[in-house]
């Protein structure tokens, strides 16, 4: 889905779907086999596994304590799932059009700036995690929670020198304030037809929501 | 001692590379263009990197080490002393190799990338590795040091040393020449007498083989000498 307005208006309805049903989080589900690449991509994510164990941890609780944890695992499994898609999905730039696009050239910029600022930081962690983890290897040190810390130190301290640099760099281009963008949209028919699914998909889990409340009632 | 490297393949969507010898201790220099794969097999020849197909045979290795071409990856201590450290090496003596006494309790960090470089190719030479992968190790120092560091590395002969470079002036004394060639690690043979062959070879070893003459190997004085027979 090339068009970033589509993508976030997706996003939104899709996972307003998924919290609230379980049926809505099943056809979520099924919306993300449009773009599988983005779904692939998302599925092989290491953190997205990270993750999942929590919400089964909570699920499982649910469950024992006389809730319905299944239904909370699946949903916020999709939830979850939704947000790694879209993130995969995402191109530098995007937010910053974005929010230009929302905001205009003044807030707009500023938000959109920060939240760029902020992705770029989430890849780089990534990749200075990866590269620690190598080094460590080759030093023969192992992962232990002492020297997790330190690498914990270590990023902290990467992200500050990178925030400097990358705050020199504005200062030198003479940013204060706001900025000129013309952000650039490009939507093909099945990205509006899939966006335009999203709300349908939202009607049938509120619909299957109020289907429960009439039966509880 | 020796490492096989058994029909070793990595395939990237439409990129490939292909390595399949066996190398035993001296100083290997392997060169080739940008992108012929230098970096991705020096990682697997260090066993970063799982490779697409093949195998590692490391006969009578026991550890091994890679200097990766950003010396900055390597940081994983809070200090400079605490760097030494965790490569196992005294951090005083690997400071005064590097030219940097006193500055132990200094962030690594705060250091120039030359001077990191310098400090980490010291650590390095101070434990008995087996093997060492160097990729790119005279990236961000300067004509001087790229000199110092070439002959340090050359008193590591006695080891498996894998010199992957693009440098043209400074290289270490050189036992067997190797070449990435459209993707496939091509060994030369020994130095000198695999000079002739050699494609990516710098300009002025170039002119000194089109002159025949053949230097004894590739270090700045063997150059130099060859310079002095060429002009008589």
């Amino acid at each position: 889905m090339q068009d970033a307005r589509l993508r976030l208006f997706s996003v939104l309805l899709l996972s307003v779907a998924s919290f609230i049903s379980t049926l809505g989080a099943i056809l979520a589900l099924i919306w993300l086999f449009l773009y599988p690449a983005y779904l692939k991509a998302a599925l092989l994510s290491k953190a997205y596994y990270l993750l999942l164990p929590f919400t089964g941890i909570v699920a499982l609780i649910m469950q024992i304590s006389g809730g319905d944890g299944l239904s909370y695992f699946i949903r916020m499994g999709v939830l979850l799932l939704i947000g790694f898609t879209i993130f995969r999905g995402w191109a530098p730039g995007e937010f910053l059009d974005l929010s230009v696009w929302l905001l205009g050239r003044r807030r707009g910029f500023d938000l959109g700036l920060a939240i760029e600022i902020t992705i770029q930081g989430i890849d780089e962690a990534t990749r200075d995690w990866s590269r620690i983890l190598t080094t460590m290897k080759l030093k023969g040190m192992h992962p232990d929670i002492r020297n997790m810390a330190s690498v914990g130190f270590l990023m902290i301290h990467l992200r500050l020198l990178r925030a400097r640099d990358q705050a020199d760099l504005l200062t030198t281009r003479g940013y204060k304030s706001g900025g000129s963008c013309c952000p650039d949209f490009q939507a093909s028919n099945r990205d509006i037809i899939a966006s335009l699914c999203t709300i349908l998909i939202l009607f049938i889990s509120f619909a299957a929501v109020r289907d429960i409340f009439i039966l509880m009632m | 001692m020796k490492l096989v490297l058994d029909r070793i393949t990595v395939a990237r969507d439409e990129w490939h590379c292909h390595a399949d010898g066996t190398l035993h201790p001296g100083i290997h220099l392997v060169t080739g263009r940008v992108g012929s794969g230098k970096t991705t097999l020096a990682r697997i020849i260090s066993g970063v990197l799982n490779p697409s197909s093949g195998k590692i045979i490391r006969e009578g290795i026991s550890s091994s080490m890679l200097c990766q071409q950003f010396p900055e990856y390597h940081v994983t201590g809070a200090t400079v002393a605490k760097e030494a450290e965790s490569y196992g090496v005294a951090a005083e003596k690997a400071m005064e190799i590097a030219g940097l006494s006193g500055l132990g309790e200094e962030d690594p960090f705060r250091l120039s990338r030359g001077e990191l470089r310098r400090f980490q190719i010291a650590c390095l030479e101070l434990r008995d590795w087996d093997l060492i992968v160097f990729d790119e190790p005279f990236s961000a120092l300067d004509c001087q040091e790229k000199q110092r560091v070439s002959r340090r590395i050359s008193l590591l002969s006695s080891r498996i040393v894998i010199v992957f470079t693009h440098e043209q002036r400074y290289l270490p004394r050189t036992d067997f020449l190797w070449e990435m060639r459209d993707g496939v690690l091509q060994f030369l043979g020994t130095v000198p007498q695999a000079l002739p062959y050699w494609e990516t070879a710098p300009g002025h070893v170039r002119m000194l083989l089109e002159n025949g003459i053949i230097p004894a190997n590739l270090t700045e004085e063997d150059l130099r000498e060859g310079l002095c027979r060429m002009q008589g």
